[in-house]
């Protein structure tokens, strides 16, 4: 099972998937080799402590060591939203979440790992979150690659996705921004730290509601840089707790990061910020601009919610959003345009604040899935991860451009791909002396027909002489001649009719050939 | 309808019809259609209707223009059926609306029907509305059951499954309608649609291609698992030997579905006359399906508290089986004592023996296949009371125990199949952790202590082996502690039985070495278990002797530096319990600096410094148990011990641990006021021990207990407020009977206490004053609202997400205002 995630979305049994599609009243992990998680966001990750806890599956789980790092803290964060917001009691608990990770065996980038006699993956970096990778899952000769969510270009903290050519049946691509090129990183940039920079000219405050790691660490660089670079003096808060937690798995998980910081790490740590420093309930209420990085990232509870409602009154102030919010939560609501909230208690909520929305999440564009494909040379692709109309454009460019069948089912539809498999076949010593005592040795340019009689032991395929398949099988030889009575009507004599139809024959067979 | 929402109704329907204005997040159509759903239980659909006119335009619109998004017209085929489903607001939209919407020339003909959410809306639409008879007719007139036919292969699973349930649902409301009298009993003549129904499931019953006799056989599972009326028995006579036929097939169709069919018929008691012929299939499907399916089967026969004994012996035979050939196979001697150890009579009519053993030794999947389902089966039927009896506890201990062996390498065989078992067994992870789960259920048994002597020695093999991943190393100590747990005790005699005496020796080096593991899975299952053991067998003394001559309890107070936060918790707890029972590192060792200042100085440096919640929680635990126990360390200076925890735990950001600290100065509070007033207990005297009142009080106020409780009241986390509440209600409810109080704005420090309320509900900072006197606290206690506030909190703060205000207001927002936003999930 590639990933386990949740829909952030639904507060109900929606929000996970409905294992029962698995099996009804079979135990699941007898029907699972095993699971993979590509990384550690929530739509990736999030029903994993119900699916091993709850559901009940028992059998191994795998992800990088990042990932299995970080897995908790998210898991952790969402259990404690579900449970503190919502009062769910049959919620995942903490021990769970624990006991889930400890069935985690984590691997290595580039490892081969043998899941069992039949199954191996292999993780391959693919940028968009610390930790995250495609996975190559081999049968046999036969392979699929599942990217999970990727980035084709390096960003601040992190490289960019990578995959050798290993021309897998199946490519799985995410399919995000399937008809995007995304706009220059550097406008986007440019655009952010302008807004910033202006409202805490005029004396005002900035709220990022971020989610604890991630692409908040990116943009913790990028403000780090441009504070030092402009010499400026106002405040930079992060939520308390988070920014060492961050930095000790960027510290501990120093090579998954991109090469420029790995380089630099040994003069300085590029997570080790001057300027931003942790923040304290209490900082809220100061006078003056200050910018502060709160979670959770819609808005939805917690401090940034908090921090929020103090500062959503002032015109001066701004929140930026950096990512997508949900239907329901605080931040969908001013994302699209609402300025009237109606809070607990009946409470009405004015934002007068302005409200700024600044995509930096990581995903490869068009432009970088077709050069994914481009790397892997897959015999087929299939998209997922996005949204139908896009997908459609993007299925068309692949099949145009790569000449290869590339599917974009829907939920739960199944798709079937003819494969050739290689089946590998000996050749019994024998007939290979016999036929290399004609003469006429085969030749990879050359090909040519080699007869024998196949026989199957014990799963193993084997081409013998017919004379010792017969021997083997302890089987007595048989011939069997075909023959065929054809009347024909003809007044000459039987010698020359005999002729006729002679020299007819070879006629027709010379025309054959 | 909620006056707002109607107002907002006509605006969003417009939106929805308009295939230019795009809905940023599909999950609103899904909660809209929940909101219907809840309106329509609640009131009138024709009157929703008749108010609301745009609905019907919305829905005649559908029909008059496909090029609708598939989600609008998927939700409003599901919402046609909502409003279906009452009789006369069927009758109302019956004309043209629902003929166009499920009819033949219906959503079939669009182009969106190539679109699965079109298709699967079509099929819910139909299911909500099939629930009177006037539906019934408009199924079987409208041409809508052969599409449904045709559904059930559709290439969506979602699409496939829900027709296969459509089916059985009009099956069932056919069959309903068809009865006749309060009895229900049907008069014998099938309804059309029934019988249209019928046909088309014997038809596939019949067919060669295997996704037909899957589907039948499904609808069938559904429909004896969901109706018992004495009407699915005349449907089993009638399928009854279609089903049987299926099973004289080679190879036999749809065995995983056939399985399902034979379990949900046996397990109907509608059924009861038609077993006999039931009892015959089952048993030629234990006789000739594959190891693997037949497992199932017979698991569930077992299961079944009706069952023959003649199916059973044979079921619990197949179950046998694979254990059996196992320990046949790897008996060193011919005529081995573990096979004759098998009660007499289990084994004898088990055909499937060869093909077992095919199994087993065809390849490696195989047989870890068919063995791990084995003993997960034999462990779901061990705990049952329907379990065959004689429980044949002895072999199949002894058939776990090879298992484990030849898993581990350590067992060896002579023949060539045992041979193979231990080639293909040997480091097998899978068959490991069910082997060891098996072993676990079967420590509830009786034992002798020779088997005794062999699941301690292959434990002992386990937990010490440096091969063991850490998933089968947890799962070895789970099974050690419920062996050493139920291990048998001479009875009046304390000490421990022979066999735990042995294997204690041996196991503390290894837990002291499995301690220093690199991983810190390992590290953590074992402060896991040691703290399990210690809190079942802290006071025994051949334990303890044991664990105090080891370096474990040393290594476990170095733990609590653990670079890995899970782990430092664990050492928390397990350091925790071990010195409940005075079974601490010796505190004068040279080696541990930590020591000298006494656990409880780390446990408070944990509960100050550490970064993760995991960690400080276990501490609060800690020391609310060290409280309930009385715990020197805390018995010492109780009010010093108080004052510095809630110090420390109310500055903490883990609202968690907010809470445990609230749930500690709880107990602190029942130990000095009693336990909370029962109203259906009959009053009794204070107990003796209570301190008085008054000076209870002024040692809350010393203590900053009151600060700490009404700062929490007024927390961000709402079940830190909501615990802070129980305590002030507590609190409020023992004081009550405290007279001589003046009117709080007459107490000095009370109107300033007020002011600061105020203040902390306005979000801002502040503190109590610190001089406040009793009388000034329980005045504020007084003149708060506690138990408004409690109502308050009951409900989740998460309305705004809930409410369908919110949620059309949130639809109508978002029209045409986000584009590249939705596509951006982080």
């Amino acid at each position: 099972m590639l990933d386990c995630g949740m829909h952030m979305g639904f507060n109900d049994d929606r929000r996970f998937p409905d294992f029962s599609y698995i099996t009804q009243n079979g135990r699941l992990t007898d029907f699972l080799d095993c699971v993979i998680i590509s990384h550690f966001h929530l739509d990736h990750c999030g029903a994993l402590p119900y699916f091993s806890e709850m559901v009940g599956y028992d059998g191994p789980i795998y992800m990088t060591h990042p990932t299995q790092a970080i897995c908790p803290i998210l898991l952790e964060d969402y259990r404690k939203i579900a449970v503190d917001k919502k009062g769910e009691a049959n919620f995942f608990t903490s021990q769970m979440i624990k006991d889930c990770m400890k069935k985690v065996v984590a691997v290595h980038l580039h490892q081969t790992v043998q899941v069992d006699d039949e199954l191996e993956i292999k993780a391959y970096y693919a940028g968009h979150v610390l930790g995250a990778a495609m996975f190559q899952i081999k049968v046999g000769s036969e392979s699929v690659v599942y990217t999970g969510d990727y980035n084709m270009t390096p960003d601040r903290h992190l490289g960019a996705a990578w995959i050798d050519r290993c021309r897998p049946n199946l490519l799985i691509t995410e399919s995000t921004y399937a008809t995007t090129i995304r706009d220059s990183k550097r406008c986007r940039e440019r655009d952010f730290l302008k807004k910033v920079h202006e409202t805490v000219e005029r004396g005002g405050k900035v709220l990022i509601p971020v989610f604890a790691l991630g692409r908040a660490q990116e943009l913790c660089i990028l403000l780090e840089t441009f504070w030092e670079r402009m010499n400026l003096k106002v405040p930079i808060y992060f939520s308390t707790g988070l920014t060492e937690k961050a930095n000790h798995y960027y510290k501990l998980f120093i090579t998954w990061t991109n090469q420029k910081i790995r380089k630099t790490f040994v003069q300085r740590n590029m997570f080790e910020f001057k300027h931003i420093k942790a923040f304290d309930r209490a900082f809220a209420d100061n006078p003056g601009p200050m910018v502060v990085f709160a979670t959770p990232g819609m808005l939805h509870a917690g401090q940034s919610l908090q921090i929020f409602r103090k500062w959503a009154g002032n015109e001066k102030n701004m929140v930026i959003m950096p990512g997508y919010c949900v239907q329901g939560t605080v931040g969908h609501k001013i994302l699209s345009g609402q300025r009237k909230l109606e809070m607990e208690g009946r409470q009405v909520l004015e934002v007068k604040m302005q409200v700024e929305y600044m995509s930096f999440s990581a995903h490869a564009d068009a432009k970088g899935i077709m050069q994914l494909v481009g790397q892997a040379e897959p015999e087929n692709v299939l998209l997922v991860h996005g949204e139908a109309k896009k997908m459609e454009f993007l299925r068309q460019k692949i099949e145009q451009e790569f000449r290869v069948s590339c599917y974009m089912p829907a939920n739960g539809e199944t798709v079937t791909l003819p494969t050739s498999p290689n089946i590998p076949v000996g050749i019994s010593l024998g007939l290979l002396k016999r036929e290399m005592a004609q003469g006429l040795l085969p030749e990879t340019k050359k090909p040519r027909l080699l007869h024998g009689t196949l026989i199957m032991k014990d799963s193993n395929l084997r081409l013998v002489s017919s004379e010792q398949a017969l021997k083997e099988l302890g089987l007595a030889e048989h011939q069997l001649r075909f023959t065929c009575r054809v009347h024909l009507q003809d007044t000459r004599k039987e010698q020359e009719t005999a002729l006729r139809v002679y020299s007819h024959l070879k006629s027709t067979s010379l025309m054959a050939r | 309808m909620d006056p707002e929402c109607s107002r907002l109704l006509p605006a969003l329907c417009a939106a929805l019809a308009d295939p230019r204005q795009p809905l940023a997040d599909d999950t609103c159509l899904e909660k809209l259609l929940d909101w219907f759903k809840t309106v329509t239980e609640a009131e009138s659909s024709l009157l929703l209707l008749q108010e609301n006119p745009a609905l019907v335009e919305l829905l005649s619109h559908v029909l008059k223009s496909q090029d609708m998004s598939s989600r609008v017209l998927s939700f409003s085929l599901r919402l046609a059926g909502t409003f279906a489903a009452q009789e006369d607001c069927f009758l109302y939209l019956q004309g043209e609306l629902l003929l166009g919407l499920f009819g033949e020339g219906g959503p079939q003909c669009w182009a969106a029907w190539s679109v699965p959410t079109v298709r699967s809306g079509w099929i819910q639409g139909l299911r909500s509305l099939a629930q009177h008879p006037c539906a019934l007719h408009f199924l079987a007139d409208s041409g809508a059951v052969d599409t449904i036919f045709s559904l059930q292969g559709d290439p969506s699973l979602f699409v496939a499954s829900a027709a296969s349930q459509l089916l059985v649902h009009t099956l069932a409301l056919s069959m309903q309608a068809g009865a006749t009298g309060c009895s229900g009993l049907w008069d014998g003549v099938w309804p059309a649609c029934a019988q249209k129904i019928m046909g088309h499931l014997e038809e596939s019953l019949q067919s060669t291609a295997a996704p037909q006799v899957t589907q039948a056989l499904n609808v069938l599972t559904s429909t004896f698992g969901r109706c018992h009326s004495p009407w699915t028995e005349t449907l089993w006579g009638q399928l009854c030997p279609l089903v049987a036929r299926l099973l004289e097939r080679t190879p036999i169709p749809a065995a995983h579905s056939l399985v399902d069919l034979l379990l949900s018929v046996a397990r109907s008691p509608a059924l009861s006359s038609s077993h006999g012929r039931l009892w015959e299939a089952v048993a030629q499907a234990l006789r000739c399906l594959s190891p693997m399916q037949a497992g199932s089967l017979a698991l569930g026969m077992l299961k079944l508290p009706h069952c023959p004994q003649a199916l059973r012996v044979q079921a619990f035979g197949v179950l046998l089986q694979p254990l059996a050939c196992v320990v046949k196979a790897t008996a060193q001697a011919p005529g081995p004592p573990g096979c004759s150890m098998w009660p007499p009579g289990w084994l004898d009519g088990a055909e499937g023996s060869s093909l077992t053993v095919d199994t087993l030794l065809s390849s490696k999947s195989a047989c870890v296949g068919i063995l791990c389902q084995t003993l997960a089966q034999l462990e779901e039927l061990q705990p049952l009371p329907q379990r065959p009896a004689p429980w044949p506890q002895e072999p199949l201990l002894g058939a776990a125990v090879t298992i484990l062996r030849l898993c581990h390498g350590s067992a060896t065989s002579s023949s060539s199949g045992g041979g193979r078992l231990c080639a293909t067994l040997a480091g097998c992870v899978r068959v490991q952790r069910a082997a060891l789960d098996f072993l676990g259920t079967l420590s509830q048994e009786t034992r002798s202590q020779e088997l005794e002597k062999e699941v301690f020695a292959v434990l002992s093999e386990y937990l010490g082996s440096p091969d063991s991943s850490p998933t089968v190393l947890k799962k070895a100590f789970q099974t050690t502690l419920r062996w050493l747990l139920s291990s048998p005790r001479t009875p009046g005699c304390p000490d421990l039985g022979p066999q735990p005496l042995l294997f204690l020796r041996e196991l503390f080096p290894v837990l002291q070495k499995r301690l220093c593991s690199p991983s810190w899975e390992v590290r953590d299952s074992v402060l896991e278990f040691l703290t399990q053991l210690s809190r079942h067998w802290g006071g025994q003394a051949d334990f303890r002797r044991a664990l105090l001559a080891s370096e474990v309890p040393t290594l476990t107070q170095q733990l609590l530096q653990d670079p890995e936060s899970y782990v430092r918790a664990s050492a928390v707890a397990a350091a925790g319990q071990l010195s409940s029972r005075g079974l601490q590192a010796a505190p004068d060792s040279p080696e541990h600096p930590q020591a000298q200042q006494g656990l409880l100085g780390e446990l408070l440096c944990i509960l100050s410094t550490d970064s993760e919640g995991f960690p400080r929680r276990a501490v609060v635990q800690v020391f609310t148990e060290w409280l309930r126990d009385g715990h020197a360390d805390v018995a010492r200076d109780t009010e010093w011990f108080i004052a510095t925890v809630l110090q420390v735990v109310s500055q903490d950001l883990d609202w968690e641990v907010r809470v445990q600290g609230l749930e500690l100065a709880q107990v602190f509070l029942v130990q000095r006021l009693g336990q909370p007033r029962c109203p259906y207990m009959v009053a009794l005297p204070e107990a003796a021990s209570a301190t008085p009142i008054p000076e209870v009080l002024q040692s809350l106020c010393r203590l900053r207990l009151f600060d700490f409780a009404f700062r929490a009241l007024l927390d961000c986390d709402r079940p830190v407020a909501q615990k802070a509440c129980e305590l002030l209600l507590f609190l409020k409810d023992k004081t009550a009977m405290c007279g001589g109080l003046q009117e709080a704005g007459d107490i000095p420090g009370s109107a300033s206490g007020q002011v600061t309320l105020q203040r902390w509900r306005a979000g801002e900072q502040g503190q109590l004053p610190g001089d406040l006197q009793p009388e000034a606290m329980l005045a504020l206690l007084r003149s708060t609202d506690l138990e408004g506030l409690q109502a308050r909190l009951a409900q989740s703060s998460d309305h705004m997400e809930k409410s369908p205000q919110s949620l059309l207001q949130d639809m109508l927002a978002t029209v045409g205002v986000l584009g590249e936003n939705e596509a951006d999930c982080y």
